[in-house]
């Protein structure tokens, strides 16, 4: 009899081992951009992405078919709008999420209520922050969910590409000292523009603009008198898409021939994911917005 | 009295119990409900435990849909409970927690709390708590001078103090600049989805104990309605019965709010339906309202996330929808 008892000991101790090499040699402990210790499988297979540019950033790197959900209006590229939806990147379902049995969850840290990915994590699903705040970062972000994805190569190289093309624009537009004062609108009604610490910001002092709206606020609110005293050069209007309404607002400024934008034409209507979602693409803006603020320097070279 | 108690104890607890018995049969509907299909009998299966379903299932019947589930009845209960004590301490059928902007009161606080950067417990149910108070002294001395409160002084009171509250929330969300904005908005609208078994622990502890002392005063709240004479005769301490049950009403009222926002009406319709069936007596009504409020909240939850196919309706909305035509319909009614 006690022999059998040993031997169950044993064969228990040799069945709770397997377990655990089993469990720990497909996991790994990475530090997300929040300086949390996360535990993501070594390989993970079913990711959902909680904000639109995270799922771009996967995209990015081939990785789509890891994703199992993504939020309202991961709309690019088109094949993320066919994946399962958990909500709009501010207000999550909770339930959605867990029935798509996810082994990873990334997060942003702005915007991603906090509420919901502690809730994630006591429910045992690992969530991996990040917290892209300018490009720079978008590049960190970029090589870092290349590492948790076993891509790193792959990241590298996109990295690569995007700090080429951005030296690139910064060497076109050192070819001159002219400054254009832009006024960059992502809201109508209010007339909201954007502050020092956003990312449409950095493109435009990188593609050689002056921000008009430049300062501590982020999302700085404006009525029309304020946006005529600061009598803007170049006027830049972004929206998810509704062309038509933002042709009226395109006609709303054209009342004011004063302004500068008005008289040479200069006010442009764009696409807003380009300069506001932390993807590689704020490198297809940044170009786009150098052609938008420096025609000049284009001039010839057609 | 002595010949009635056999009879009412009777009737409480036949009450009671079937009450109980429709609140567990739409928990349980409530938990087998949601955007992820499974069958009635999985859902049973798998809160029995007689059946090994997979982990999933598990994980969002236990941990996802039952704190809601449970949040929804504590809610419910407190709200009805809220209108109860207001319809007979104003002595007014249409008295309500959110008509009086009490709700709208700790709304203020509870943002103002949430912008301070206070945790959900204790800061900002201290700050709604505070908030609520405020705005029932401010109601309580506008509508006083009248040795009876008058309906329509009360109300219209109500109504300016709960215009005044929406300004005041519209301000401080105007001022927000920041992703908490979102958050804000969407609390604001009523929303249960996020709730855990902690924060249902908390909501539970904060509201049992004013249930049951709601309950316990519930025959001098009878006597009150007689009228204060008879009540004062009969040995009521009328001055302390009623700051005890507004500042525990409001305290309740406040918990709600800070942990899921604006929820209206409940107060008043189910206060009424109940009246409407089991009669005028408290100490069948204060039980009946803690039930039946749960049950029915319980029900209006399930319609927030059944109805639409993506996303959800926050439970405001639903209530809302329900309670402000019942509201018109009773006034009209009272009125002739």
């Amino acid at each position: 009899m006690i022999k059998l008892q040993y031997i169950t000991i044993a064969f228990t101790i040799a069945i709770l081992l397997f377990v655990f090499i089993i469990t720990s040699s497909d996991a790994k402990t990475a530090i997300d951009q929040l300086g949390r210790h996360v535990t993501v499988p070594e390989n993970p297979e079913r990711i959902v992405s909680l904000a639109p540019s995270i799922t771009e950033i996967v995209f990015a790197l081939d990785q789509g078919y890891r994703l199992k959900g993504v939020t309202t209006y991961s709309d690019f590229p088109s094949e993320a709008d066919k994946l399962p939806k958990v909500g709009s990147y501010v207000q999550l379902d909770l339930e959605k999420i867990v029935a798509l049995k996810p082994d990873l969850c990334i997060a942003i840290k702005d915007g991603n209520p906090i509420a919901v990915a502690r809730r994630l994590e006591s429910l045992k699903i690992p969530v991996y922050a990040v917290n892209p705040r300018n490009l720079e970062t978008v590049m960190q972000t970029v090589q870092e969910i290349g590492g948790l994805l076993n891509v790193e190569e792959k990241a590298d190289k996109l990295v690569q590409s995007m700090n080429h093309r951005i030296q690139k624009v910064k060497s076109l537009v050192a070819k001159t000292a002219y400054r254009p004062r832009v006024f960059f609108q992502i809201g109508v009604s209010p007339i909201v523009s954007v502050g020092t610490h956003t990312f449409s910001h950095e493109l435009i002092v990188l593609a050689g603009g002056k921000n008009v709206a430049q300062g501590p606020i982020a999302y700085p609110r404006y009525s029309i008198e304020q946006v005529l005293a600061l009598s803007p050069e170049v006027i830049i209007i972004t929206s998810m898409a509704r062309a038509a309404v933002f042709k009226q607002i395109k006609d709303e400024w054209n009342r004011w021939p004063n302004m500068p934008a008005v008289r040479n034409h200069r006010i442009f209507v764009e696409d807003s994911n380009l300069f506001d979602r932390p993807t590689p693409r704020l490198v297809d803006g940044l170009e786009l917005m150098v052609r938008l603020i420096h025609p000049e320097l284009f001039e010839g070279t057609q | 009295m002595i010949t009635a108690k056999p009879v009412l104890l009777k009737r409480l607890m036949i009450i009671t119990f079937l009450l109980l018995m429709a609140l567990m049969a739409v928990m349980f509907l409530g938990l087998s409900l949601g955007p992820t299909h499974s069958s009635m009998r999985t859902v049973l299966q798998t809160i029995f435990g007689t059946y090994a379903s997979d982990a999933m299932l598990h994980t969002i019947i236990w941990q996802i849909r039952l704190p809601r589930v449970l949040l929804s009845a504590l809610v419910g209960a407190a709200l009805s409970v809220g209108g109860l004590v207001f319809q007979a301490l104003l002595r007014n059928p249409l008295a309500e927690p959110y008509i009086l902007g009490i709700s709208g009161g700790a709304a203020i606080g509870a943002i103002i709390g949430i912008l301070m950067g206070f945790s959900r417990f204790p800061g900002v149910s201290l700050t709604a708590f505070i908030g609520s108070i405020a705005t029932l002294i401010l109601i309580l001395a506008m509508s006083s001078g009248q040795t009876i409160l008058k309906k329509d002084a009360l109300l219209l009171s109500g109504v300016m103090v709960n215009a005044f509250c929406a300004a005041v929330i519209m301000f401080l969300i105007s001022m927000t600049q920041d992703s908490r904005l979102h958050n804000i908005i969407f609390w604001l609208m009523g929303d249960l989805s996020l709730g855990d078994m902690r924060q249902v622990g908390i909501l539970a502890a904060i509201l049992l104990p004013c249930f049951f002392l709601v309950f316990w005063l519930s025959n001098p709240m009878n006597l009150l309605l007689m009228g204060k004479e008879l009540a004062q005769t009969m040995g009521v301490n009328i001055k302390l019965v009623t700051v005890t049950l507004l500042v525990a009403t409001s305290f309740m009222v406040s918990a709600t709010v800070s942990y899921c926002g604006l929820v209206g009406f409940v107060g008043l319709v189910m206060p009424h339906l109940l009246r409407l069936v089991f009669g005028p007596d408290h100490r069948v009504l204060v039980p009946a309202c803690v039930l039946g409020g749960g049950t029915y909240m319980v029900v209006c939850d399930i319609l927030a996330r059944t109805l639409p196919k993506q996303g959800e309706i926050p439970a405001g909305v639903i209530t809302a929808m329900i309670g402000a035509p019942l509201f018109i319909y009773l006034l009209k009614r009272s009125a002739k």
